[in-house]
């Protein structure tokens, strides 16, 4: 394996999703990037380019995986395989963190790779921190669990998303990846404060913010991560850094993906606020 | 299961019922524990994540069979897919193993019965999206030799070989010169993007060369059969037997020059 000039354990500033896209780009003018999240179910595979790719990214920087696929929330059995593929990129690429989502993907075995809402009760509670658990005790890594958008509300609610945060991060001393626009979005959705949702997280716990753009749809607001980051969305962000302190933060841009350029401006929008607020 | 994780396991399967197979039984079902409001009702604010998980499901479809998008359009695509979608489902949380039956999908698919050539283009895509991730080197040959030891072995061992195709490397055969509609269709190509079916069949390898290159290459029916016997884990000896008009003398260093065949195995090895 070649040197790595980063093996700290620890990211700092305002990183970025890497996108297959922009992979020329940072092998060609290494920009000046603090650090970079990779989604992790990209790079399963036993071989091939992509793993390649990762590697040589991870000699000039330090790393995050982030993913989709743990389907943390599922009634299905705990996907053993893809743990286990999980925990070999792991040893492979040594990421600063491990993320995946309050949600659940699949059902009955079938994928839908997307993230679908859970109840918000006790049962759910229950039934998610034992699935981290087990997560985090395969994987020999504390994770980080992020808050989800969401479009739609259950009748049989027993308690708010940051209730069941609260719950989740005490049965499993997971950590939290805060995405801001999550929470804008479900909060316009869903109607609620964002402020008091941010007051209500558990500082500590905190250790990556998420930022990007949504979409304005006829009657909610639609998570595409395919825009700029929206200007109450800063705002709340401004909050955030408030209150967490400067949390290593992405930028983070799936949909419609623009020029490295244009993400590089979004990254430099979150660092000035970050030097505004120490 | 505990009743709440039966309970739990009920909520899902009616929720992806209601996305993947929506009558109005499915969505009432799915829809019994979602909150309606004055603004959205359950069945819209369902809607919006049949939207977001169909749509991501046939965004990556796309990815993987660009050619065949170009070939009927954005919307034809996405219109013929959605059949597939509801009746193959994802069984694997890595979206990059989704899609491998699309060409027996779309063989199927009579609207699109009269592109006789489509499920083989299909075909050429899923092999190419398959040899680009393949691994590096295959699980079960990792007591393979490097080719440059075959000078070590014995001519009297030679039918005792077993050769070793590239890992990332796929055959595939085709009435039609499904290479060139692919190669017209690349944003690549110049030039006047036609292609004469009756140009007739093609034998093709699809792989990934050691520079992490990807290649099509037409073989002839020679180097196919050969090519495949190998694939087929076949000895030396048995393909030297092979009825063919190329002698296996020059379709092996052929093949070895090229980086088809990057590797062996003696029997005895592998006892």
């Amino acid at each position: 394996m070649s040197e790595r000039k980063f093996e700290t354990q620890t990211i700092h500033g305002v990183g970025l999703g890497l996108r297959s896209s922009h992979y020329q780009e940072v092998f060609t003018t290494k920009p000046d990037v603090p650090w970079f999240e990779l989604l992790s179910d990209n790079y399963m595979g036993d071989g091939g380019l992509p793993l390649v790719r990762a590697e040589k990214i991870r000699e000039d920087y330090p790393i995050t995986l982030h993913g989709v696929g743990m389907s943390l929330g599922s009634a299905d059995p705990l996907n053993l395989e893809y743990l286990t593929r999980l925990k070999a990129l792991t040893s492979r690429l040594e990421p600063v963190y491990i993320s995946d989502h309050l949600a659940w993907v699949s059902a009955d075995g079938k994928y839908t790779h997307d993230l679908l809402p859970l109840p918000y009760t006790e049962a759910t509670l229950r039934h998610i921190s034992d699935r981290i658990n087990q997560a985090q005790d395969f994987l020999g890594q504390t994770l980080l669990i992020e808050n989800p958008s969401s479009y739609l509300t259950f009748n049989n609610t027993e308690m708010t998303e940051c209730e069941f945060i609260r719950g989740m991060v005490n049965a499993t001393d997971c950590n939290l990846l805060i995405d801001v626009n999550n929470i804008y979005v479900s909060a316009v959705n869903h109607d609620f404060d964002p402020y008091t949702y941010l007051a209500e997280i558990p500082t500590d716990k905190v250790k990556e913010i998420h930022l990007a753009g949504y979409e304005k749809m006829e009657g909610y607001l639609f998570d595409t991560h395919g825009y700029q980051v929206h200007a109450p969305v800063w705002d709340l962000y401004r909050a955030a850094l408030q209150k967490f302190g400067p949390v290593p933060t992405l930028i983070e841009w799936d949909t419609d993906i623009p020029n490295f350029a244009t993400l590089r401006g979004e990254a430099h929008k979150a660092e000035l606020q970050m030097k505004e607020v120490a | 299961m505990d009743k709440d994780a039966i309970e739990l396991a009920a909520f899902q399967k009616a929720f992806y019922e209601g996305i993947f197979n929506p009558t109005s039984d499915s969505i009432q079902l799915a829809c019994q524990t979602i909150q309606s409001t004055e603004a959205i009702s359950a069945k819209d604010r369902l809607a919006i994540y049949r939207g977001s998980i169909l749509g991501g499901m046939t965004t990556a479809l796309t990815g993987i069979y660009p050619v065949c998008e170009k070939l009927v359009g954005e919307n034809y695509f996405t219109n013929m897919v959605a059949g597939y979608l509801k009746q193959y489902p994802s069984g694997s949380p890595d979206l990059g193993n989704y899609g491998e039956h699309l060409s027996a999908y779309i063989a199927t698919f009579v609207p699109a019965k009269d592109l006789v050539y489509l499920a083989d283009v299909v075909q050429l895509e899923w092999l190419w999206h398959k040899a680009f991730n393949a691994p590096d080197i295959k699980k079960n040959k990792q007591h393979t030799k490097p080719v440059n030891e075959l000078a070590h072995i014995s001519e009297q061992n030679h039918s005792n070989i077993k050769f070793s195709i590239n890992s990332s490397a796929r055959l595939l055969e085709s009435p039609y010169p499904i290479n060139r509609i692919w190669e017209v269709n690349q944003s690549s190509f110049e030039g006047y993007p036609s292609v004469n079916l009756d140009e007739g069949d093609v034998k093709l390898i699809i792989w990934r060369n050691s520079s992490y290159d990807m290649c099509i290459d037409i073989l002839t029916n020679d180097e196919y059969l050969f090519l495949s016997a190998i694939s087929e884990d076949r000895l030396f000896g048995d393909i030297a037997e092979m009825e063919l008009a190329t002698s296996v003398a020059e379709l092996l260093p052929r093949c070895l020059q090229m980086g088809l065949i990057d590797g062996f195995t003696l029997i005895e090895d592998s006892v």
